[in-house]
């Protein structure tokens, strides 16, 4: 029982930072049907940034401010840069556009600052731990989830209440049909590109936290996962990111925790058990959990 | 049997033309000496098979793949088990399953092995990547891509886990390469003359167009996987012989992506946009690995650089790549091309009418049609009109199978359609056009009838074939026949949306508003166009439109839908007297 609470806690933590991923790669689809494969680069710059501070004496009390600052920015001019000039274009196009931008920010943080991976220390309280009914608990855990419930409500607000949030989700939904009510495209765009690099910051400083180092390709793992996490619940769904994303979290940790009681030397194919399940999932449910349909015209 | 030899003929020639300027091109840079340069044309070789497997699928059906790098990683350790001498095997792999400690092939052994069990696994996995739509399969293909990657590691029985494996015999010179790449060449050269290649290329450019013209997504999409399965294997498993080694280092995304970026700065959807891509990214990124420090060890982060500058540039300037459609094959293609010159011959005149019965369509709660149903006579013009959401396009669209009926019938004489897709309703005898244009945009005006000609060659055999090149000159479309389809006007592109449903020889001609947005005159004309097209190849013709004038000049009957029901019907002159018609679509006058 205990370490079932365990794993799910732990699964939790993982994957509440995979939905926050997810809900900025569901955010972009919804606007301009572009599956963001630079979006985990938005946690590197975050990195790189932390690792400025440190290096100037940061402290972990408003670093995360920096990160978040740095992540929004480097979001934005992503879109100026590149995305921008793709707009209508097909998804294929776009989705290969957002690969360069991948390859181009790995190879400029090799050249500019060392394909060596760099460290710096983390807050001194992250792992440590208290008792809850028989449960150790990590303060990073409980910050985790605190500060991810705490997005998410302000994303819910922002998405339902502003403007903002209103003509966004307007975009999703029918982007010619926005444009003609007065919705400006390119306003949107960028702000949907902003709270998607807010989400991602707010994602990057819960995983430098963990593990404060940074090096030029740390965000394509986390990416991969985020963006199967998206697709699992649909894209373009919120919902579906947050789902998604704490699925997948909890399929990891579970299958790592429980695969060698289920049949010995399994264990070690833990994460191909994950991938396989995955693939299934993908043939039985190819819309995701929250489907989104785009009624199409004949 | 003449064409058979004609497309191999042309597929070959081509290839040795390619493969040719890519040897002489290697050649020039080879003779500047040292055993470095020559690997570099190895590699190179090796790249070109792989990029060819990923064009074969990718570029002829439009849908991304993750995964053939993981098909390449099976084929190149399959190639090691079978291949690594049984001395240096016991060795490398003492607790090696299936019996493989007793197993050695040769080289061409070892190859054909690497290719069989490949194919077999991927036409396994084919199925449910083929099956899935939108970015399911390309998500499916990711899924596979790091499962094999992780067995790959895990599995240290048969493949010494993430050190991976040396000692496979190594071919010497270039030769073998050459053969695989000339191999490579001609097998996707030919696809794309293949009946099944040209119909992925139909899926790829519309895929709700296809399916209605009685193209089937999946059997198309299919073939063309396990084609490029095979080319993938045969890459996978000559690199690994020209290496000596395998790893799983060499079949991680980013390689994956680095054959992707060769195809699609070329263009994809050309084999000779393959080759350019090859040898292009191919020596920028020599180029670059010059520029970076020796010293280091990190030798990989220019040609990084490098690989991200052009697929930005790519997508930006050119993303249909650097040839886009420009292709020698097609080049070929087109100077080998003579038109057959075609006596008319009188049509097979259909002699079943459609009829629709009491159909019925909810969606949810709403009722789209409440009871609606026509008949269509053999030969016959009826025109369906009424007022925005009278429920004419849905009717359409269950007759054509695109949507579901909730009650009624659809039936072709004694044939009932009411369960048919679009492809069964397609090859049934009913072809269609679609209010928003559905051409196959980048494919030339030819090829977009020729397409459908292949379906009725096929599926439509009892009726009379209208020839290719007279539909053309009906349509006045003759001189821009090798014009890519997307470029004419809009006129134009209306008639050819006509002549190519025309092409599938049907019963009947389904149009739906085929004069939207045109001006008068060219409303006028389209009532000869349609009424010489359906004469030509003796169909009947059932059209929706909003233009009273046309539908009343070119119908024999009108039915008039209105809330779902069928108003009223007649002639054109009963309908236009009809006082029930002038008040649905004016309002009462009282």
């Amino acid at each position: 029982m205990t370490k079932l609470i365990q794993t799910l806690v732990d699964g939790l933590g993982v994957g509440s930072t995979y939905a926050l991923l997810a809900l900025g790669i569901s955010l972009i689809f919804g606007v301009m049907h572009l599956v963001n494969f630079a979006h985990g680069e938005l946690i590197t710059v975050g990195a790189y940034t932390a690792y400025f501070f440190v290096l100037h004496g940061g402290s972990w009390w408003w670093m995360p401010v920096a990160i978040i600052a740095a992540a929004v920015l480097a979001s934005v001019t992503m879109e100026f840069v590149a995305f921008r000039w793709v707009r209508n274009a097909s998804p294929f196009t776009l989705l290969l556009t957002s690969f360069a931008i991948e390859r181009l920010s790995h190879a400029l943080w090799q050249i500019f600052v060392s394909p060596k991976q760099r460290a710096f220390p983390k807050p001194f309280w992250v792992f440590n731990q208290f008792k809850l009914g028989g449960v150790s608990i990590e303060v990073m855990d409980i910050v985790t989830i605190g500060v991810t419930v705490a997005t998410l409500c302000l994303t819910a607000v922002v998405f339902k209440r502003t403007m903002f949030g209103i003509s966004v989700r307007a975009a999703a939904e029918d982007f010619d049909a926005a444009r003609l009510m007065g919705t400006r495209a390119n306003r949107v765009i960028s702000g949907a590109f902003a709270f998607a690099g807010l989400l991602a910051g707010v994602a990057a400083c819960l995983i430098l936290m963990r593990t404060p180092s940074a090096d030029p390709s740390m965000g394509s793992d986390w990416l991969m996962k985020a963006v199967i996490a998206a697709v699992i619940g649909g894209l373009g769904s919120f919902t579906g990111a947050v789902v998604g994303g704490i699925a997948l979290g909890l399929l990891e940790t579970l299958t790592r925790a429980y695969l060698p009681e289920v049949a010995t030397g399994w264990d070690k194919f833990s994460t191909a058990v994950v991938f396989i399940i995955i693939a299934i999932f993908f043939v039985v449910r190819p819309d995701g959990i929250f489907k989104v349909s785009h009624a199409e015209r004949v | 049997m003449n064409h058979v030899l004609q497309r191999t003929l042309r597929s070959t020639l081509g290839s040795a033309i390619l493969l040719s300027a890519v040897a002489a091109v290697a050649m020039l840079y080879t003779s500047g000496g040292g055993a470095s340069r020559s690997s570099l044309v190895s590699e190179m070789l090796a790249n070109f098979i792989l990029v060819l497997g990923i064009q074969v699928f990718i570029g002829n059906t439009g849908v991304l793949s993750f995964g053939h790098m993981a098909f390449a990683q099976i084929a190149s350790y399959a190639t090691a088990v079978v291949a690594i001498p049984l001395a240096l095997k016991a060795k490398s792999l003492p607790d090696i399953p299936f019996g493989l400690e007793s197993v050695h092939f040769g080289p061409i052994g070892a190859t054909i092995v690497a290719v069989i069990v490949t194919v077999t696994i991927g036409a396994l996995l084919g199925v449910a990547v083929c099956r899935a739509n939108g970015l399911a399969p390309t998500m499916i293909t990711l899924a596979l891509l790091f499962v094999v990657e992780q067995l790959v590691k895990n599995w240290k029985e048969l493949t010494r886990g993430a050190g991976g494996l040396s000692g496979i015999p190594i071919i010497k010179g270039n030769g073998w390469l050459y053969l695989g790449a000339f191999i490579a060449l001609v097998v996707a050269a030919f696809f794309q003359e293949m009946r099944i290649g040209r119909f992925s290329i139909a899926t790829r450019e519309d895929e709700l167009a296809a399916p209605a013209l009685g193209i089937r997504i999946f059997t198309s999409r299919y073939a063309a996987w396990v084609v490029s399965i095979a080319l993938t294997a045969l890459g996978g498993s000559l690199r690994a012989q020209s290496l000596g080694s395998v790893n799983p280092k060499q079949f991680t995304l980013d390689a994956g992506i680095l054959i992707l970026v060769m195809l699609v700065v070329g263009g994809m959807r050309t084999v000779s946009g393959a080759v350019l891509g090859t040898v292009l990214i191919t020596a920028g990124n020599e180029l670059f690995r010059q520029l970076g420090d020796p010293q280091q060890l990190d030798i990989e982060r220019f040609p990084d650089l490098f690989l991200g500058v052009a697929l930005l540039l790519a997508m930006l300037l050119r993303p249909e790549g650097l040839l886009a459609s420009r292709d020698l094959m097609g080049w070929l293609r087109r100077k080998m091309y003579r038109p057959a010159v075609a006596a008319s011959i009188a049509p097979t005149v259909g002699t079943r009418p459609l009829t629709a019965t009491d159909v019925e369509v909810h969606f949810g709660g709403f009722v789209a049609l409440d009871g609606a149903g026509l008949t269509v006579r053999p030969g016959e013009v009826v025109g369906l009109i009424g007022p925005n959401g009278a429920g004419k396009t849905t009717l359409f669209n269950v007759i054509t199978g695109l949507v579901d009926e909730t009650a009624g019938s659809v039936r072709l004489g004694d044939v009932d359609l009411s369960t048919e897709n679009p492809v069964g309703v397609a090859r049934a005898g009913l072809a269609r056009t679609f209010q928003n244009l559905r051409l196959f945009p980048t494919l030339s005006v030819r090829e977009n009838v020729a397409l459908t000609s292949l379906v009725a060659a096929r599926h439509r055999a009892h009726r009379v074939r209208p020839d290719v090149d007279l539909l053309l000159a009906e349509a006045g479309l003759t001189d821009w026949a090798d014009r890519e389809a997307g470029t004419l006007d809009y006129g134009n592109q209306r008639r050819l949306e006509l002549i190519r449903a025309a092409a599938l020889a049907p019963e009947f001609l389904l149009l739906d508003e085929p004069t939207s947005g045109m001006s008068d005159t060219e409303s006028l004309a389209m009532v000869d166009s349609v009424r010489a097209v359906a004469a030509l190849i003796g169909a009947g013709v059932l059209v929706i439109d909003h233009d009273l004038g046309f539908i009343t000049r070119i119908s024999d009957h009108i039915v008039v839908l209105n809330e779902g029901r069928v108003l009223a019907e007649g002639s054109p002159e009963q309908v236009r007297a009809n006082p029930a018609v002038a008040e649905a679509y004016l309002g009462s006058q009282a």
